[in-house]
């Protein structure tokens, strides 16, 4: 072979050498590192609930992720000169930025629902703890019946959803809640304005006052029992020298209506029939003469109204009696003091002894001020808002001996 | 030669014209499985799977988008098959997915369901046993709590009949501690006049002096 032959030859084995080694350098590929990076972070995406708490940018993302998927499958090996950049991993690192940034999205935003809901059920929770405390307190759990229950289901379901992680949902019934404890607060103010009412707890209290003066002028002794503060104090004299706690009916705080409705009646009676031991299933007892000419006056008028039902009866067999240590916590409509209490009663009182009975003295008593406690509902107020101060005292004031 | 090249220029276009035509019947069927997970419950119950199938459908829809935009004879709807038949693959195993959640979802709220139903039977028995007498007073006041109960079993099949089996599952938690709550008073008011046992009878026995009270 001749010199020029094999320059030629040499020449040609460079070129070719030189072309399979650019070509080699140009064929691009998709990281694999980086594809995993983006499905690592596509998988972080999904634990986030990403389509809930982002769905905007999560729908983009994923649209992009397929789109890329399916170019890497199609085109995946691409020719590209050395100093350009790999179009794959231009667009895996964008697409992982993307990603990164809707994560975070993702995080906070549902954060943000979580404490929001929490604070909001929490809130609800101490709401209702208000209501059931304030319920119970005035003896009223009858006035809201079923209702009271109703709520309290969806609270708990509030508290359920939290812990689902469903803070959406968690916060629509926490607000279901919400407005229905505004509603029962507002149908106990209105059942109960009378407590709140200042011309009917004048009222009461001229009442209370009569009570006491006809104690002083006879020289005898009379009863007044105050339902809001239930409590019953001995007059002799026109001087209180007793005071003992009671419990009333199931009903206790209402008005009483009709024959069964659980209410303690309100108004001036006298004591017609002592019953002593073994005379009367609670111990001993004093019988009142409910209902008196008022109360049938009453009675007549609701059933006239449709105020109550007209199958109703009026109802009778009002005592003041014992069995309070049984620890019964009420009555149907009686009022019950301990058997010692009644023991000393006994002693102290006799057939026709006036006994009036009153829902309040005080414009502040227990039972207006937990209405407007709870129609404030005031989310920031002391869960343990103090009791008025009515309850030691007596209806006109002077300490006495507790009984 | 002019009818060489007529003879062979006449079925060439014919292709490109064939290779041109939009595949909407395909999109029609992948729009229609799709809808099919939505209405199956994907969307609520494997939420970010299905957020992935409506995007590869939306890149379908582009890439066909993008062809029609092209002058007939250089559009190729290839691509735009291949990604409306993977959607059209994919959404029956979104399906499949979807009703496995389900039925489990199913399964819990049912045993939730079955749970609250027998404490509101045990609260209902116990008010039951409740005296009628002088002692009525103790369960007066929580007697129509426990009806309260019973209605609320009937919340919770309306969430069971809607398939929301975590809405169902949730509420009859409530009602079954509610339940247990109430019972638990019930039994220690009926402790304190003298026992579960007393029922009516007891008290019409006791009574049996009396008349019946008025109050």
């Amino acid at each position: 072979m001749d010199r020029f032959s094999l320059e030629r030859l040499h020449a040609g084995t460079v070129i070719a050498v030189m072309s399979v080694s650019l070509l080699s350098a140009c064929v691009q590929q998709a990281p694999p590192e980086l594809v995993q990076s983006v499905e690592v972070l596509d998988r972080q995406l999904v634990a986030a609930h990403s389509a809930e708490f982002a769905p905007a940018e999560y729908a983009r993302f994923v649209q992009r992720w397929a789109a890329l998927k399916e170019r890497l499958r199609s085109d995946g090996d691409l020719v590209g000169w050395p100093w350009e950049d790999n179009p794959f991993e231009t667009d895996l690192r964008a697409l992982h930025e993307e990603g990164s940034r809707v994560l975070a999205l993702a995080i906070d935003t549902r954060n943000a629902e979580r404490r929001g809901a929490a604070t909001h059920v929490a809130r609800l929770e101490r709401r209702f703890r208000r209501l059931t405390s304030g319920v119970d307190r005035i003896g009223s759990r009858v006035v809201l019946g079923e209702k009271r229950v109703e709520t309290e289901l969806l609270v708990k379901q509030a508290r359920s959803f939290m812990e689902q992680g469903r803070f959406v949902q968690a916060q629509r019934v926490a607000r279901q809640a919400d407005q229905r404890m505004t509603n029962q607060a507002a149908q106990l103010n209105s059942e109960l304005s009378r407590y709140a009412d200042k011309a009917q707890v004048d009222h009461w209290r001229a009442m209370v006052r009569r009570t006491v003066d006809w104690s002083r002028q006879h020289q005898a002794a009379a009863l007044v029992v105050v339902k809001a503060m239930r409590r019953m104090t001995l007059y002799r004299n026109g001087k209180a020298i007793a005071s003992y706690p009671v419990r009333l009916g199931f009903n206790g705080v209402q008005e009483k209506r009709y024959e069964d409705d659980g209410a303690t009646p309100e108004g001036t009676y006298r004591v017609i029939r002592m019953k002593d031991r073994g005379q009367t299933e609670f111990y001993r007892a004093l019988l009142l003469d409910y209902p008196n000419a008022e109360d049938q006056r009453r009675f007549q008028a609701a059933r006239r109204t449709g105020a109550v039902p007209s199958r109703s009866r009026i109802g009778g067999n009002i005592e003041i009696h014992g069995e309070a240590d049984r620890g019964l916590s009420q009555t149907l409509g009686c009022v019950m003091i301990g058997d010692r209490q009644m023991d000393a009663l006994f002693l102290a009182v006799g057939v026709g002894t006036p006994v009036t009975i009153v829902g309040a003295v005080n414009a502040d008593n227990q039972v207006a001020v937990v209405l407007a406690q709870l129609e404030q509902g005031d989310d920031d107020t002391n869960e343990d808002d103090a009791d008025p101060s009515d309850e030691q005292a007596t209806t006109d004031g002077t300490v006495v001996e507790q009984g | 030669m002019k009818l060489i090249m007529t003879t062979l220029l006449i079925p060439a276009l014919c292709l490109a014209v064939g290779c041109g035509q939009a595949p909407n019947d395909k999109l029609s069927e992948a729009e229609k499985a799709v809808m099919n997970a939505k209405l199956a419950g994907a969307q609520a119950y494997v939420a970010e799977d299905y957020a992935k199938l409506e995007g590869m459908l939306n890149n379908a829809k582009t890439e066909l988008a993008d062809q029609n935009g092209k002058f007939a004879l250089f559009r190729d709807y290839g691509k735009t098959e291949q990604l409306l038949a993977a959607v059209k693959a994919e959404a029956p195993k979104l399906i499949e997915e979807t009703a496995k959640k389900k039925a489990a979802t199913k399964d819990a709220a049912l045993s939730a369901h079955q749970a609250a139903k027998d404490a509101v039977k045990a609260a209902q028995a116990l008010v039951a046993k409740a005296p009628v007498g002088k002692d009525r007073a103790a369960v007066e006041a929580i007697r129509n709590e426990a009806k309260a109960l019973k209605a609320s079993l009937n919340e919770v099949q309306m969430a069971m009949d809607m398939e929301d089996y975590l809405t169902a599952q949730a509420k009859a938690k409530a009602v079954q501690d509610k339940s247990l709550a109430l019972s638990s008073e019930v039994r220690g008011a009926l402790a304190k006049v003298g026992g579960a046992g007393t029922g009516k009878s007891g008290s019409q026995a006791q009574g049996a002096k009396s008349p019946k009270k008025k109050k």
